[in-house]
């Protein structure tokens, strides 16, 4: 039956090796700081328990690996010790299959390290961040980019021969630096826009004109320092891809055959857009990881942070739980993004429907 | 030999290519022409001027010395880097893009894993789990071990284009094994293009060397461009208007990575004929 | 599929206009409207760093944020305060009525309230006070090994609470009055009951947030916190205006914390007076006084020094179990160029040993006593003292070191330096040390780790040399504190299990050169009255710690670097209007500064 929808065949299958990289991701995602030497009650351990008695510093850890899930209980929720006197840990397995469990009911767990905030919370306080802070740069540096792009692709002329190299200077800069130095240059000096936060200190959010206003002016530098290089980027892609379809066959006869100068454009745009609509598709599925160091600069505690701060920390929860949110993000843009190439690229329909690759 | 000559009439190449041997030279020969000494020479941040031309660090050392270094283990990072992505990806990429079906497949899990799991996560506990921490050749092992998805997904698109092609179909008439077709005939067509992706992975490793040092994930023990600007960073001097801490090693890295795009750019424009002006 | 063009003329048009529109919003949020009027807040900063997770007060002390984590005293509040400039005992909800070596006697005062009106009572100092007893896993259960039992007696209608030294444990009433002075107290009436609820299960109620008008006794109280922030405002009632402060209020009406990512946030906000007060370090905070940045001292050293970070040596290893080894160190590092370059010469000259010589250690301090026991300094002095115990240093042709010998001829392994990484000024102090002493010959080198590497090596003497400040805030119990954390011999156990205390093993208790002196002059100087006896003591001790080097302090830093702005609020404590000690005014007496500040 399957034989005669090729389509759905299609999404099945890829749909099927995706679903695969997924449980793949998180077991290792999962694995992956357990690998590490480092143990989170070791740290927090090491941290607090100068001048603590021997005795009290046991019953401590004691007490952080029973919080934590990481040891075995009995009946009665007191801990299992071996012949040693130590706490049994419980098995990598064990707490896996838990993890799996509790991931189904929604609960992602509860950090270590901000005990007693819950994994979910720490995301969802953090994710608003990261996305309002990459979203607008990527899709106006997207839609910008491409325009100025496609311009210098078919002006050429001086324009593209003084901009061309500009934008690929612009998208050398190492972004940080640049974040800094309009940090330094427009803050300090010229005292024109706030160095750091997300809103005016002695704001409350909320959706006031007033808030949003001085949201959107905080905005400014972080944005600027992040949308002027992916704009660059961009503008290079498209002029390369316009260029390339200038230059095509079927463009020279659309020509001769005296078609209108809008409706080839129309065509040339709608080739040379393919691949940079798979490329901002698959920029917004990776945004979700944050842009750390422009965080870090401006202070915005966003998704790159959190994650940072766990991996610092060995907070299994939280790596866990962040890991997940850009597993699944970045595999459903992938994914969004194979159908979407299936659905408007002529070449991959026919190839579906000689049948195979 | 037409190839290079087409070459070298491309400005962009020219100029793209003499900046960046200048930036390799200034890293090979520059410790023959400026003494390197990491020593305390002056005042916490001295500023440029006689005897130090670029000023001094906050320890007071000499920060031609320090650039001088941290060119050098950029550039070692970004090769490296650029080498073993390039490898990777390309093997992945062209069998994956050639044989197709379930083993293209499998390879495009393998490759999703990889863009899935982010640089941070290994980086850190990989590095927590060596003796000496963080050296440089750890850290261009992991950005070239993390780096080579998309190297991965160029290449192979550019293999599997190429499979159709007639040539491809006589060698196969002609009964030669898989292996033996992928070095004999698609290889050599995809040469100049696997060239173009090591440009920008080396390129792609110096500026992701440059970050991961900035979230202070850098090497430990060394110089490099990225640790340079962290220092800059962590000591205040952005604020005190200290500019001679890390504008001269971003001019480096800025004109480092874009003479390499430069030679990438030109390089398509050449193999690509329609791209030239 | 058509594509719209975009109109290219339109485009820097809409730039325009939108910059424009930001542009006039600077001029909005610079006024006051909003939440919170400019000239009537308090934006102070440095001690929040990640997400507010609790305000439980029975909560860890590093889990819970500021202000009811480690000692604030903004919110809950302790029993007494202690002035680190005076060395004086100021009263809180209570009074320090005597002190000996059976008790020490707080009298409670009467005009203590809580924020629901209750009174604070001798019920609700004894719950948290006992909560170690009967909880182990409670914060304050290591309370227990110090205090035998709380007596209360009534007075006329005061309460007064007699803490008693438990004898059969440690016998130490320097530390209860260090207890005394950090541990806040919380409303029994509103703890005891949530224990009941939960079947007098802790963990459960350590678990609640109590982030929703809190009940508490402290002049602010938490209004509103986020990821950015954290909220205190004013609490008009407050029962030590009327009692301690004659009936003064407060200068600030909220006190703001944001929560910065970056160390560069303070210092630019500082200087742009976005910050009102910061206790990071900023360095060259001079260049910053034309901006209206102020510190304690005007010059050099700008800041009044509380805390030694030091190289703690791991005496099990060789060849650091080597007492003229571990002396060629101390002699070879530069110091001087530790305290210029490290710390931008927020110090004083370092002198030998673990006394400060400032402040109220100074009395303890003897410079003949320094000058003779303690190693001379400089690397000719290393160099010598390092021949005359055997060791070879071996240089490359370029001059380098490359590695040691000792009198055996046996090659040495290299030495590491274990520290956190990203900490810039303990990196700093590092490398100084570093290259001095590989200078002179000593084979170390810097071993910079992730912190989650850094912190379970302490306790677990998995370091050859291990950075630390020990003793990092200024309490009744310094400068003992000091050397117990570093020569105590108390828990000695091996490298591989926990120590914490004394993470370098020195002396011990098994050794044929145990020392026994150490451990009975840590175990006397706590109940030594007598200024004599004590300074006797401590000379002693402190002539043994230079004899034996088992530590090399580096420089001296402050408990906290006290920095702050003029630009809102003037009226800060500096050396020429010491109102409050050299702190942020959330800690300790330096809380009077709310009282003094006003709004420019």
């Amino acid at each position: 039956m399957l034989k005669q929808h090729p389509t759905a065949r299609f999404i099945l299958q890829r749909g099927g090796w995706y679903l695969l990289t997924f449980f793949v991701a998180v077991a290792i995602n999962f694995l992956l700081p357990r690998l590490g030497s480092a143990n989170p009650v070791d740290i927090i351990m090491g941290r607090s328990s100068s001048g603590l008695s021997a005795e009290a510093a046991k019953e401590k850890e004691e007490s952080y690996l029973k919080e934590f899930g990481l040891v075995k209980l009995d009946a009665s929720g007191k801990i299992l010790h071996n012949a040693a006197g130590k706490p049994i840990k419980r098995s990598t397995l064990e707490q896996f299959g838990n993890y799996v469990l509790m991931t189904f009911h929604g609960d992602l767990g509860t950090s270590f390290q901000k005990y007693p905030k819950k994994v979910t919370d720490v995301i969802l306080q953090a994710v608003p961040w990261t996305i309002a802070l990459q979203l607008p740069t990527i899709v106006l540096g997207w839609i910008i980019g491409n325009v100025l792009g496609a311009l210098a692709a078919y002006k050429r002329g001086i324009f593209d021969k003084i901009f061309f190299p500009f934008a690929i200077l612009l998208n050398s800069l190492p972004f940080f630096v640049f974040g800094m130095l309009l940090v330094y240059y427009f803050s300090v000096v010229l005292g024109w826009f706030p160095a750091m936060g997300g809103y005016a200190g002695e704001l409350i959010p909320s959706f006031s004109l007033e808030f949003l206003g001085s949201a959107a002016y905080h905005y400014a530098l972080p944005f600027f320092s992040i949308f002027l290089i992916l704009a660059g980027g961009q503008a290079i892609g498209m002029r390369s891809m316009g260029i390339y379809e200038l230059g095509t066959d079927y463009v020279k006869y659309a020509q001769w055959l005296g078609l209108k100068e809008s409706r080839i454009l129309a065509y040339i745009f709608r080739n040379a857009m393919l691949p940079q609509l798979t490329g901002l598709a698959l920029s917004i599925g990776t945004m979700i990881g944050g842009a750390l160091i422009t965080e870090m600069i401006f202070s915005y505690p966003g998704l790159g942070m959190a994650m940072l701060t766990a991996i610092q920390n060995n907070d299994y929860p939280v790596i866990q739980g962040v890991t997940l949110i850009i597993t699944t993000c970045v595999l459903i843009a992938n994914f969004s993004v194979d159908i979407l190439i299936g659905f408007l690229d002529p070449r991959v329909k026919a190839g579906l429907q000689m049948g195979g690759n | 030999m037409k190839m290079l000559r087409n070459l070298l009439k491309n400005p962009m190449f020219v100029i793209g290519m003499s900046l960046f041997l200048l930036s390799l030279l200034a890293a090979l020969l520059g410790p023959i022409v400026h003494k390197v000494d990491l020593n305390r020479v002056a005042e916490s941040y001295a500023p440029p001027g006689d005897g130090l031309l670029l000023g001094a660090d906050n320890l007071g050392r000499d920060y031609i010395s320090l650039l001088i270094k941290g060119l050098r283990s950029s550039l070692y990072v970004g090769f490296l880097a650029g080498i073993i992505a390039t490898t990777f990806g390309t093997l992945i990429g062209i069998y994956g893009g050639f044989k197709g079906g379930w083993v293209d497949d499998i390879l495009n899990v393998f490759t999703n894993l990889f863009i899935v799991i982010p640089q941070l996560v290994i980086l850190i506990l990989i590095s927590a789990s060596f003796k000496d921490g963080r050296s440089l050749t750890l850290i261009g092992l992991i950005i070239g071990c993390t780096g080579w998805t998309w190297s991965a997904r160029s290449v192979r698109a550019q293999a599997s284009a190429l499979k159709s092609r007639d040539h491809i179909s006589l060698a196969r008439i002609n009964g030669d094994g898989t292996l033996a077709i992928m070095i004999k005939h698609v290889l050599p067509y995809l040469l100049s293009y696997v060239f173009m992706v090591f440009i920008m992975q080396v390129a792609s490793g110096i500026l992701s060397e440059s970050a991961i040092s900035m979230i202070g994930l850098g090497p430990l023990d060394t110089q490099s461009l990225g640790v340079i600007l962290n220092d800059a960073k962590a000591n205040g001097a952005l604020g005190d208007g200290i500019w001679w801490a890390f504008l001269p090693a971003t001019v480096i890295i800025t004109l480092t990575v874009f003479s390499l795009y430069l030679i990438n750019t030109s390089m398509e424009g050449v193999f690509n004929p329609r791209l030239r002006d | 599929m058509r594509v719209t063009k975009l109109s290219v003329s339109g485009l820097p048009v809409a730039l325009t206009v939108a910059l424009s529109l930001l542009a006039g919003c600077k001029g909005n949020s610079a006024k006051d409207a909003g939440g919170f009027p400019r000239d009537q807040t308090l934006y102070l900063g440095g001690s929040q760093w990640g997400d507010p997770s609790t305000f439980n007060p029975l909560a860890e002390s590093w889990q819970a944020a500021w202000p009811v984590g480690d000692r604030f005293n903004l919110m809950y509040e302790p029993l007494i305060n202690y002035n680190s400039q005076t060395g004086q005992v100021e009263p809180l909800l209570g009074s320090l009525v005597s002190k000996s070596n059976d008790s020490i006697v707080i009298e409670l005062n009467p005009a203590a309230k809580w924020s629901d009106g209750k009174p604070v009572t001798s019920e609700d100092v004894k719950f948290v006070y006992d909560l170690g007893r009967k909880y182990k896993d409670a914060a304050t259960a290591y309370v227990t090994e110090f205090i035998s039992q709380i007596n209360v007696a009534k007075v006329g209608n005061t309460e007064r609470l007699s803490f008693l030294v438990d004898k059969k444990g440690r016998n130490n009433p320097l530390v209860i009055l260090d207890l005394l002075q950090a541990v806040r107290i919380v409303p029994a009436h509103i703890f005891q009951p949530l224990l009941d609820k939960n079947n007098g299960d802790l963990s459960a109620v350590k678990k609640l947030k109590v982030d929703s008008v809190p009940v508490v006794s402290g002049p602010y109280n938490l209004k509103t916190y986020s990821n950015q922030k954290i909220v205190l405002e004013r609490r008009d009632d407050y029962w030590g205006n009327a009692a301690l402060h004659a009936g003064q209020k407060p200068g600030p009406k909220y006190i703001i914390h944001p929560i910065f990512k970056d160390n560069n946030a303070f210092a630019i906000a500082l200087q742009q007076g976005d910050l009102d007060a910061s206790q990071t370090y900023i360095p060259r905070i001079s260049v910053k006084a034309k901006d209206g940045v102020g510190t304690w001292y005007k010059k050099a050293p700008y800041f009044v020094p509380g805390s030694i970070p030091m190289l703690i040596i791991n005496v099990t290893k060789e060849p650091l179990n080597d007492k003229a080894f571990r002396r060629a160190m101390a002699a070879a590092i530069n110091y001087g160029d530790i305290k210029e370059l490290a710390v931008s010469g927020y110090a004083n000259d370092l002198k030998p040993g673990l006394i400060m010589p400032a402040g109220l250690e100074a009395k303890y301090y003897n410079e003949a006593d320094a000058k003779a026991h303690a190693v001379a300094m400089g690397a000719a002095s290393a160099k010598k003292i390092l021949a005359d115990a055997g060791y070879k240093s071996v240089f490359k042709a370029d001059g380098s070191l490359d590695y040691m010998t000792d009198k055996t001829g046996k090659k040495l392994p290299s030495l590491s330096i274990k520290s956190p990484a990203g900490w810039s000024d303990w990196e700093a102090m590092i490398k100084i040390a570093v290259k001095s002493m590989r200078e002179a010959g000593i084979d170390v080198r810097e071993g910079f780790v992730d912190a989650s590497l850094y912190w379970p090596a302490k306790p677990s003497g998995d370091f050859d040399i291990l950075m630390d400040k020990p003793s990092a805030s200024v309490t009744p119990s310094l400068p003992w504190s000091r050397f117990e954390a570093v020569m105590s011999s108390r828990n000695w156990a091996a490298c591989g299990k926990s120590m914490n205390e004394n993470q370098g093993r020195y002396n011990n208790p098994k050794a044929a050169d145990y020392n026994p002196k150490v451990d009975s002059l840590l175990k006397a100087i706590p109940l030594l009255s007598d200024e004599s006896a004590l300074k006797k003591a401590y000379a002693e001790l402190n002539d043994i710690f230079l004899d034996d080097q088992p530590a090399i302090p580096l420089v001296y830093l402050p408990e906290q670097f006290y920095e702050f702005s003029t630009k809102t609020w003037t009226g800060w404590p500096t050396e020429k209007n010491p109102s409050a000690p050299p702190q942020l005014p959330w800690v300790s007496a330096g809380i009077k500064t709310l009282w003094n500040l006003k709004a420019k």
